[in-house]
């Protein structure tokens, strides 16, 4: 039972990650933008935070905003290249990947913010609420993040598809030369998909090491962003299916220190391999039942190039 | 009667397609955003501590006037070769092979296993060594490739979640069954003298550089001049026309992805057995991408790939110094090559559209 209220209770933090990797990625690929970089992303924004706890000596939720700040500041980077330069998508992606990956080694290793460990965001309490058993840990004992989180879903669904700009958002997505002519600056639009997504993306980097680990090492990521991007293939670029998507890999993740803990004996690194096994296995589930209500933006990767409109 | 003024005439940028741009602009063209991508990360060396006159220093001086370093620059480009003949090949098919570094790490199990349990006589345990490589890269491919052509899973994110299965699995052995038992560190025992490429007698050069060549040779052969080279080509251009044509697509595709796998893990091979002489946690790490950015860069034509691969090579040889004397991260290599990515990426561009002023 303890083992239980343990599990439970650690999942929000692992889950929380994901989801707005996952909310970031969906903004920004609903607008038509392939986004491979999302580890890249999760990276800078979990140095940015690190690195600005470090330096002012506390104020996490400052930091956080520092870490969506520095993030958005990359995606600049990515957006100035595939919406006005009209590269390869998945070739910028890539890049900004690396580029993350020796910027934040680079400049954490200069800082002196490598594996320098901090105080970090502290868990809310609810007084009595916090003491009931089961529901009080599980459900009042997390970190402000958590409960963000959620409030965020709700207005992000909401401005997807409630609101005149989430509708344009989608219209370029799906068809960016219609949209161009109904009036909607397409270019306009993506940018700001690219960098609000990007927020998101940074704040969830910054979670993991203001609200987690509160340590920076390098490359500590550790394949997120890739596996949430997986999730949002296997949400079919859905918000609340992407929620459902990274509170199941917060399950796992929240497992994995677990199993060793109760004493059942598998070897280490086999039980590190989950999260990208069972990401493999999802994305081939995706894959073998058809979805017929198809969610995907049609113009997913494809640069608009008002140029050659027809 | 008052004049009616002129109108202000704004000029304005206004962007035309190019159909097509003679090479030698295309060529001045990217090595403009070379030269662009250089002066950055010049800069950002300088911000880092490293004065002008070091740079030169380190990475001409210190490189091309000692033999010594010139060789260490060959015997590191050997492994980068063909790993960029790896990428160069998946990308030709438009399968982008993202799992380069869990390919190397299985190809180097794979030599690692022939040379532990000392499988078959010492004369063939070289050639053994390396046809294991090759099977386990090609073994490691399998899954991507058979997933992206049944399934439709996107080979991006299945080859790259390969990659972390496959070093937690080398962690597994490392610290595990393959541990060395002399030493008791975590990586696997030395290879025996007849378990490693042979020395060819200037310097630390060894054979690893003649497998690269030999490589390039074969990849040269079968991307430009050989019947499946054309078939590859079509595919590349535009696999709806090959598939109306009756071309097997997806035959091709997986020629090229198994091809892929089993150069990343000849590559592995060459690395454990010509540079390493054992397997260690972190051989593998930095090829992935350099793979991927040499055959960007080289637009996958295999005599290219040895260029931009000695390009590379020198920048991680020149990135070690860096490391031990002005306490560089090693990343900055990494960081250099995503820098050059996109300026030349930035500059198709320009090879594409042509801008003028109008009014």
């Amino acid at each position: 039972m303890d083992f239980l209220i343990n599990w439970l209770a650690n999942i929000p933090g692992f889950a929380v990650p994901f989801a707005l990797g996952a909310m970031g990625l969906i903004i920004c690929e609903k607008s038509g933008v392939l986004n491979l970089g999302a580890e890249g992303y999760l990276l800078i924004g979990a140095m940015a935070g690190a690195g600005s706890v470090l330096s002012f000596g506390g104020y996490p939720m400052l930091a956080l905003g520092i870490a969506a700040l520095a993030s958005a500041a990359l995606a600049l980077v990515f957006a100035v290249l595939v919406i006005f330069l009209r590269v390869n998508q998945v070739i910028s992606g890539l890049t900004i990947v690396f580029l993350a990956q020796g910027l934040t080694s680079l400049i954490a290793g200069k800082q002196g913010w490598t594996n320098k460990a901090f105080t970090g965001l502290a868990d809310l309490d609810f007084g009595p609420l916090s003491d009931i058993p089961l529901i009080g840990p599980v459900l009042f004992r997390q970190d402000p993040m958590v409960y963000l989180t959620i409030l965020a879903f709700f207005a992000v669904s909401y401005v997807m598809n409630r609101t005149h700009t989430g509708l344009r958002l989608r219209a370029v997505g799906e068809n960016p030369e219609a949209s161009d002519a109904a009036g909607i600056n397409v270019m306009m639009m993506r940018l700001a998909a690219v960098l609000v997504g990007a927020l998101f993306l940074g704040l969830a980097g910054g979670y993991l090491t203001v609200v987690v680990s509160k340590i920076w090492v390098d490359g500590m990521a550790g394949g997120r962003g890739w596996i949430a991007i997986a999730l949002v293939i296997f949400a079919r670029w859905r918000l609340w299916r992407a929620l459902a998507g990274a509170v199941l890999f917060g399950c796992i993740e929240a497992l994995i220190p677990r199993v060793a803990a109760i004493g059942i004996q598998v070897p280490q690194y086999f039980v590190l391999m989950l999260p990208y096994v069972v990401t493999l296995g999802v994305m081939v589930w995706t894959s073998l039942r058809k979805d017929t209500l198809a969610n995907d933006p049609s113009a997913l990767g494809r640069p608009f190039v008002r140029e050659e409109r027809r | 009667m008052t004049d009616i003024a002129a109108p202000t005439r704004w000029k304005r940028l206004n962007l035309e397609i190019r159909d097509h741009m003679p090479f030698w602009q295309q060529s001045i063209a990217v090595a403009a955003a070379f030269a662009v991508g250089l002066i950055i990360s010049v800069v950002i060396l300088m911000i880092s501590g490293v004065g002008l006159a070091d740079l030169w220093n380190e990475f001409v001086v210190f490189i091309f006037t000692s033999p010594k370093n010139i060789s260490a620059v060959l015997v590191q480009a050997a492994p980068l070769i063909i790993v960029g003949l790896s990428a160069g090949i998946a990308f030709k098919a438009r399968f982008w092979n993202i799992g380069i570094e869990g390919q190397v790490i299985f190809g180097a199990i794979g030599a690692t296993l022939v040379a532990t349990y000392d499988i078959g006589p010492e004369f063939l345990r070289l050639p053994l060594m390396a046809i294991f490589a090759a099977a386990c890269g090609m073994l490691w491919m399998a899954l991507p490739v058979f997933l992206k052509l049944r399934l439709q899973v996107n080979e991006i994110i299945s080859t790259l979640l390969m990659n972390y299965i496959a070093f937690n699995f080398l962690l597994h052995l490392l610290y595990g069954p393959w541990q060395d038992p002399v030493s008791a560190f975590p990586h696997s025992e030395q290879f025996e003298s007849f378990e490693r490429l042979a020395p060819l007698g200037w310097q630390s050069l060894n054979y690893s550089l003649v497998i690269a060549i030999a490589l390039v040779a074969f990849c040269a052969w079968l991307l430009l001049s050989s019947r499946y080279g054309f078939l590859l080509n079509f595919v590349h251009s535009n696999a709806k026309m090959a598939r109306a044509v009756g071309i097997r697509v997806a035959l091709v595709t997986l020629f090229a992805a198994l091809a892929s796998g089993a150069l990343s893990g000849i590559a592995g091979f060459a690395i454990s057995a010509g540079i390493e002489s054992r397997m260690t946690q972190s051989f593998f790490i930095g090829f992935g991408f350099s793979g991927i950015l040499i055959a960007f860069l080289a637009r996958n034509n295999p005599l290219a790939i040895v260029l931009v691969a000695l390009f590379v090579s020198t920048l991680m040889i020149a990135g070690q110094s860096l490391q031990v004397f002005y306490q560089i991260p090693f990343a900055m290599v990494q960081l250099i090559q995503a820098i050059i990515v996109i300026c030349v990426a930035a500059s198709e561009f320009f090879i594409r559209h042509r801008i003028r002023w109008v009014e």
